[in-house]
């Protein structure tokens, strides 16, 4: 038995004791082929996947050092039976390879005949491939590229892709690195990133993702198309890389609801991109606008279907997916693996967090007590309305009021689900209120008012959840949320993440009603609090 | 008429003229070592020493013996069938290992004539020790079930692959041919058959005339002999019997035919003699001879270190699955199935509980029901339940529930590997059903692991390297051939390596220390406790609301925590996480709110977090709020208010409450509907007594009535100890001391009564008696001196008569013999044979 930090499980999970003194050293070995699961105060939990053992292999591990760094690092004998499981999985990784051809352009080529004898037997495969070259290689037609991938991942054969990349229309980008400078992370993301050539960083809220972006376009110095959540976060993108580059507002175009420009560098939102007009999407062209030499898509797990579907066809461009988590609720990280690419970079935020560059936050969870009345209406709820009637119960308001009065200096966000009721709140706190309604000019007016300090209170629903910046937010308070989603969760405590001039704490109230639904969504997202390594804590109203 | 008296012409004056005999003059240890070796022998206790040589000249008894004899020493025993009776130990040397001098067959493999030399008086004292052959070295005797079964035929050549003798394949032929077979090969005319046969033979031993005879032989005829040389001996032949003279042989078959180099075994086949055939062969009765057993080379070193700490893991693993599984099904006991075992389905699920193969699930139940902590519960409607042994085993330390399962299944015949195999009628094997006993099973557990324990420390050996010295050490053991072509013994041992890794007495394929020692006699608790994790006392709890485990637990301390908390995961470490429900469950399990918090105060590394405290206190403030009569199945609460909540709720309807006071509801359905409802709505409803106590609820585990592992299928008596043995041989003498003077009495006696005439039915008093034993000796003396005999019998409707019989054969158990009365050759059973007599032939 030695003395190891590492715990490996039957069901494939690593537990790392961080208290340990090899810990970081562990952690370092086992990062690139497990994924952090849990990172809460005393022992972490990693998660090895075929996924995340494909990544490392894409990434340049091989198996031997994989059960090296598990063998060493582990407190007990490690079952033989998982050690093999792990090299038989990395193992599948590579036997096939996609290569150019200089008379069939793109062919799929392998080390092992069976292997390619079987996947050519699969139904899926048959219709993308032509004619067999020689026992080894099969022709793939080059617009079929990225759907190959795709079923071949399924088939749990990911190929490796060596037909290289497009150079695209060149452009001239750089950094104008005055007053500010990468951070080191963001540094080692982008090498990362252009290294491996296509792939996904991730990053938590608030690290900077835009800038690893920007500084990826100056490496790439060519047209770039950018797709983006929303209208407000392409405004963002936009004034964020001419500030932090040699761009210029002309040269940027905004490809929206409202606008559509196509300029050598085009910020396009999802939403615009899945429009759909009599069973088309008029707007997926524009990714054939341009001969565009880099694609970057921010909030990766947001992807929608039809964009995985078009991004398909782009496997010759260099993609750069951003992300704070892999974690997709819909599950389809096998798409992402294959279509964009694998994971290039990977930090955690407690990490980041240790080293300065986002601000450490003080969760809270305030407990209210309904009143008689409202139990009683409650009980008798029709069930779809339960979650609306508790967590948008008046109770809720006076505590909102105290939370206010509490961090009155400080720049506080509302955030809620029910828009009467933030707009209750509006009316109560004497604040404005941003809803989907809102005009984006009126918008950008009141974020910039509660920039400069303006207003020190900002009532916000859903529709700032994603990647609008309100840089001196210090104080989040939820009032209620989409159900249980964690990666709500992650988004709104994001929101309060970005460093603090002052440095001092932020702080992310949520406000629940006991002994209700309410409470049982909150446990549900406080668990991925508690998970991301977030020390919370749990107050009663009365106490505030 | 007695055994002594029995083959007196073959008998020497120097030596013992029987076995008995001989036996007689071995000393007690050597009989004990007889007994020990051939347990069968002591069942019932012999009475003297002729019954001791009858019994273990029974045919079924010696093949009992020749199954245990390993390759070396059956080939000394096929070789001295192959060798006339009374041969020398020189004889068999040569016929094992060639005459010096003469040179070998090229078809044979070469032989070490000094290891042959050197196992060879080895071999003739094991078979000697097991009284399957007889008499000085200079006069060697099979047992004569021995040489029946071994001596080659042209029927069964046997693995020398030689044919009859000369004298066995002429038997029944005419004297006229005999005299044309001697006058084909050249040989004077002799004036009797006796002496033909014997001219004949005489040539094929001596290599000079023979040499000279086979001179003459066309080529295609020497091709013809060469192929029957090493066997099969016999070929097919229309007409073989057709007489040819050497003048009338035109084909290379006629000219062999012709002077009885080949002679006809049947109506169309011919045979090669045995005497022909040895001098083909060079001498030799065996193509290959191995005197010394196959070396194993290991096929991978590992570090010992890590092969014990492997199988330490694994032994650990090993007891907690089986602790896991018997856990879930004192609870939710699976049926049995009507013809017994498990249903498929049952297996399934537990394979998915145990997250393995359904195939590794059989083995962990196999184990568990080997260890006799499982049994069917007996009852009506039966079930498969932990045994009370259980519970014990549950109370001792991990290194000695280990031994208990490993000493279980090294001595199991119950083989898990079986399950799933189609039986007999084609139907698959139910995991723990009654057709997976195999008794070779636990010998050849012990064989693997006796050659993988050989092996330096750390060597492993796939049963590719174990297979060629395991059929060396038996080769008649190996079990019946499935249809993919490899024997029983094959697939137990590849089940075997697998097994032993699983539960740790292999770790990566090499033997551990702890195995070892439990291989040698020792104590492989002691060795393995010092492996296995030590089970800690903490846990560490998390914000996150889980707790782990980083190691083993104590036992009470995880109990504990299983009450209050679900396993997440498994492994080195175990995660439990906090639940409401959880937390429910133990305040429903009559913890109360403090016992948690200075439970897991006490038990945690790190301080508590407060959302854990948090939780506890959450459940436990509703916990109890609302409470259930099971009685009259009414509902009270303190708080009006909850309960008017309660009857307001839409989803109480079916429950039809009606609120009795402010503070009690009464129900009209059953209290365990009412508490499922309130439950459904959100509520933690207690349930209260007819006293108004809170019931605590906690599911029953089921055990069984108690109950024994099942005991191993015996593959032959239980191993004598060595009081039983030397109480054996004590009665075996004593009983011989006094035998002949009895014996004389008692088969005189009815013989005098016996009646004149006619077969009767008999006064059960008027049959002659005699022992088994002694009635089974007299009838095998009878056959070799071929005399009558009167006999007491009892037929199948129980009716009794008395016959005069001349025995022809005694065999498995029936006596095959021609009875006077009823004027034909007839079967009797053994067992209803009452007793013997001689007869005064009247000849």
């Amino acid at each position: 038995m030695n003395d190891g930090p590492l715990i490996v499980q039957s069901d494939k999970t690593l537990l790392l004791e961080i208290d340990h003194p090899r810990a970081a050293d562990c952690r370092r070995v086992i990062a690139p082929f497990a994924e952090l699961e849990r990172a809460p105060e005393h022992v972490h939990t990693y998660r090895v996947t075929p996924l995340g053992l494909w990544n490392a292999r894409a990434a340049g591990h091989d198996a031997e050092q994989v059960v090296d760094a598990l063998v060493s690092y582990s407190r007990y004998p490690v079952p033989h039976a998982l050690l093999v499981d792990i090299a038989d999985t990395m193992a599948r990784y590579g036997r096939l390879q996609l290569q150019k051809h200089p008379v069939h352009g793109l062919v799929l080529s392998t080390t092992d005949r069976p292997v390619l004898e079987e996947v050519l037997r699969s139904k899926k495969i048959a219709p993308l491939v032509g004619a067999r070259l020689d026992p080894d290689t099969v022709v793939v037609h080059p617009s079929e590229r990225g759907q190959i991938k795709q079923v071949l991942l399924k088939l749990g054969w990911p190929a490796e892709d060596h037909a290289g990349y497009v150079d695209g229309e060149a452009h001239p980008i750089h950094l104008e690195e005055d007053g500010w400078q990468l951070r080191p992370y963001q540094k080692q993301a982008v090498e990362g990133f252009w290294h491996g050539g296509s792939g996904v960083v991730v990053l938590p809220c608030g690290a900077g993702k835009t800038l690893v972006g920007a500084a990826a376009m100056a490496e790439a110095k060519s047209t770039t198309l950018i797709l983006v959540t929303n209208t407000v976060s392409a405004r963002q993108w936009k004034h964020e890389l001419v500030k932090r580059t040699s761009l210029t507002e002309d040269e940027i175009g905004e490809y929206s609801g409202t606008r559509k420009e196509i300029r050598p560098v085009t910020i396009a939102t999802y939403q615009v991109m899945t429009t759909r007009r009599k069973g088309v999407y008029p707007h997926l062209e524009l990714f054939d606008a341009r001969n565009w030499g880099l694609v970057v898509y921010d909030e990766v797990h947001l992807l929608p279907a039809p964009v995985f579907k078009f991004t398909a066809d782009l496997q010759a461009r260099r993609r750069l997916g951003l992300t704070a988590t892999l974690v997709r609720e819909d599950g389809r990280e096998g798409d992402v693996f294959s279509l964009i690419g694998p994971k290039r970079f990977d930090a955690p935020w407690k990490e980041i967090e240790a080293q300065g560059y986002i601000a450490p936050a003080d969760c809270v969870e305030v407990r209210v007590t309904l009143s008689d009345s409202e139990r009683l209406a409650y009980a008798t709820a029709e069930p779809e309305e339960r979650y609306r009637f508790c967590s948008t119960t008046a109770t809720k308001r006076r505590v909102v009021e105290s939370l206010v009065r509490k961090h009155e200096k400080d720049q506080t966000l509302i955030i809620g689900q029910y828009i009467d009721q933030l707009d209750e709140l509006g009316e109560a706190l004497d604040a404005p209120v941003i809803k989907g309604e809102t005009t984006n000019a009126q918008r950008e007016k009141l974020f910039d008012a509660f920039r400069n300090k303006e207003i020190s209170v900002l009532v916000v629903s859903k529709v700032a959840n994603f990647s609008i910046d309100l840089p001196e937010a210090t104080v989040a308070i939820q009032v209620s949320g989409t159900f249980g989603s964690r990666q709500e969760e992650a988004q709104r405590l994001g929101r309060v993440l970005r460093p603090k001039a002052d440095g001092h704490m932020a702080h992310f109230y949520s406000v629940v009603a006991r002994d209700t639904v309410d409470q049982d969504f909150a446990a549900h997202r406080q668990r991925f609090l508690a998970e991301q390594g977030y020390a919370y804590r749990i107050v009663d109203a009365d106490d505030i | 008429m007695t055994t002594q008296q029995s083959g007196p012409s073959r008998a020497r004056a120097a030596a013992p003229r029987t076995l008995a005999e001989e036996l007689r003059a071995r000393s007690d240890e050597a009989l004990s070592g007889l007994l020990r070796a051939r347990p069968d022998l002591l069942n019932p206790v012999p009475g003297d020493l002729t019954q001791l040589s009858a019994r273990l000249s029974s045919r079924a008894s010696a093949l009992r013996a020749l199954e245990r004899l390993d390759r070396f020493t059956l080939q000394v025993a096929e070789a001295l069938a192959a060798a006339p009776d009374g041969s020398s130990d020189t004889v068999v040397r040569n016929l094992l290992a060639g005459p010096a001098r003469v040179k070998p067959h090229q078809g044979a493999e070469p032989v070490d004539r000094a290891a042959v030399t050197a196992a060879l008086p080895g071999a003739l004292e094991t078979l000697r020790a097991r009284a399957l052959l007889w008499g000085p070295d200079s006069a060697l005797r099979l047992v004569l079930a021995v040489r029946e079964a071994l001596a080659p035929s042209a029927a069964n050549p046997g693995r020398t692959g030689l044919g009859p003798t000369v004298a066995e394949a002429t038997t029944g032929m005419s004297p006229a041919r005999l005299q044309e077979l001697l006058a084909g090969a050249g040989l004077p005319a002799t004036p009797d058959p006796v002496t033909a046969v014997a001219a004949l033979a005489g040539l094929f031993t001596d290599r000079k005339r023979c040499a000279a005879l086979l001179e003459q032989a066309p080529a295609p005829a020497l091709a013809l002999l060469d192929r029957l040389v090493w066997g099969p001996p016999t070929g097919t032949l229309p007409d073989a019997a057709r007489p040819v003279t050497a003048e009338q042989a035109h084909t290379p078959l006629e000219w062999l035919l012709a002077r009885g180099l080949l002679l006809p075994s049947g109506p169309g086949s011919v045979v090669l003699p045995r005497e022909l055939a040895l001098y083909l062969r060079g001498g030799r009765s065996h193509r290959a001879v191995e005197p010394e057993p196959p070396v194993v080379e290991p096929a991978a070193e590992r570090d010992p270190a890590v092969v014990d700490a492997t199988a330490a893991g694994q032994a650990y693993t090993a007891v907690r699955t089986v602790e896991e599984l018997l856990e879930g099904w004192g609870l939710q006991p699976p049926p049995t199935l009507r013809a017994g075992g498990l249903g498929v389905r049952d297996l399934k699920r537990a394979a998915l509980a145990l997250d393995c193969s359904e195939p590794v699930a059989a083995f962990w139940l196999e184990l568990a029901y080997g260890a006799g902590l499982l049994a069917p519960d007996g009852e009506a409607d039966e079930h498969w339940a932990p045994t009370p042994a259980y519970d014990g085993w549950l109370q001792d330390p991990v290194a000695e529930r280990w031994e208990v399962l490993a000493r279980g299944w090294l001595a199991a015949t119950r083989v898990a590997g079986l399950t799933g195999s189609p039986d007999a009628k084609g139907r698959p094997r139910a995991a723990l059903g009654p057709e997976l006993d195999r008794t070779l099973a636990p010998s050849v557990r012990r064989a693997v692991l006796g050659l993988l324990a050989d092996l330096p420390p750390g060597g492993t050996a796939g049963a590719d390297r174990l297979m060629p010295p395991l059929r060396w050490q038996r080769p008649l053991r190996g079990g019946a051939t499935g249809p993919d072509g490899r024997d029983l013994r094959e697939h137990l041992t590849d089940w075997t390596l697998q097994e032993a890794e699983l539960l740790g007495i292999t770790g990566r394929g090499a033997i551990c220390t702890a195995a070892r020692a439990m291989l040698a006699g020792g104590d492989p608790a002691a060795v393995l406790d010092k492996l296995l994790p030590q089970p800690l006392d903490h846990v560490i709890l998390q914000p996150d609301l889980t707790a782990i485990a980083p190691g083993p637990l104590l036992t009470p301390l995880s109990q504990a925590l299983s009450l209050c908390a679900d396993i997440e995961s498994k492994g080195g470490a175990t995660v439990y996480r906090f639940t409401a429900e959880s937390v429910r469950r133990a305040l429903d399990a009559g913890r109360t709110a403090s016992d948690l918090h200075a439970f897991l105060a006490q038990h945690s590394r790190t301080p508590v977090p407060q959302p854990l405290d948090y939780l506890i206190d959450d459940v436990a403030r509703r916990h109890g709020v609302l409470r259930a009569g099971a009685a009259s199945s009414y509902l009270r609460c303190d708080d009006p208010q909850l309960l008017n909540e309660v009857l307001a709720d839409r989803r109480a309807a079916e429950l039809r409450l009606r609120l009795l006071a402010p503070t009690v509801l009464a129900a009209q359905a059953p209290p365990d509907t009412l508490l499922t409802v309130l439950r459904a709505m959100g509520y933690a409803p207690a349930a209260e007594s007819a006293e108004g106590d809170v019931l605590i609820t906690r599911p029953d585990s089921r055990r069984t009535p108690p109950r024994s592992a099942p005991v191993p299928v015996p593959d032959g008596p239980p191993r004598p100890d060595d009081a039983l043995l030397g109480a054996a041989v004590k009665a075996i003498r004593a009983g011989d001391r006094a035998a002949t003077a009895v014996r004389r009495e008692t088969v005189a006696g009815p013989a005098a009564n016996m009646p004149q005439s006619g077969p009767a039915r008999t006064d059960l008093r008027q049959l002659p008696r005699t022992a088994a034993a002694d009635t089974l000796a007299a009838l095998q003396t009878a056959v070799l001196l071929g005399e009558r005999m009167w006999i007491g019998y009892i037929n199948a409707e129980g009716i009794a008569s008395q016959r005069v019989v001349d025995p022809v054969k005694v065999e498995g158990g029936f006596v095959t013999a021609y009875d006077h009365h009823a004027d034909e050759v007839r079967t009797f059973a053994l067992h209803r044979i009452t007793g013997v007599a001689e007869v005064d032939d009247p000849a």
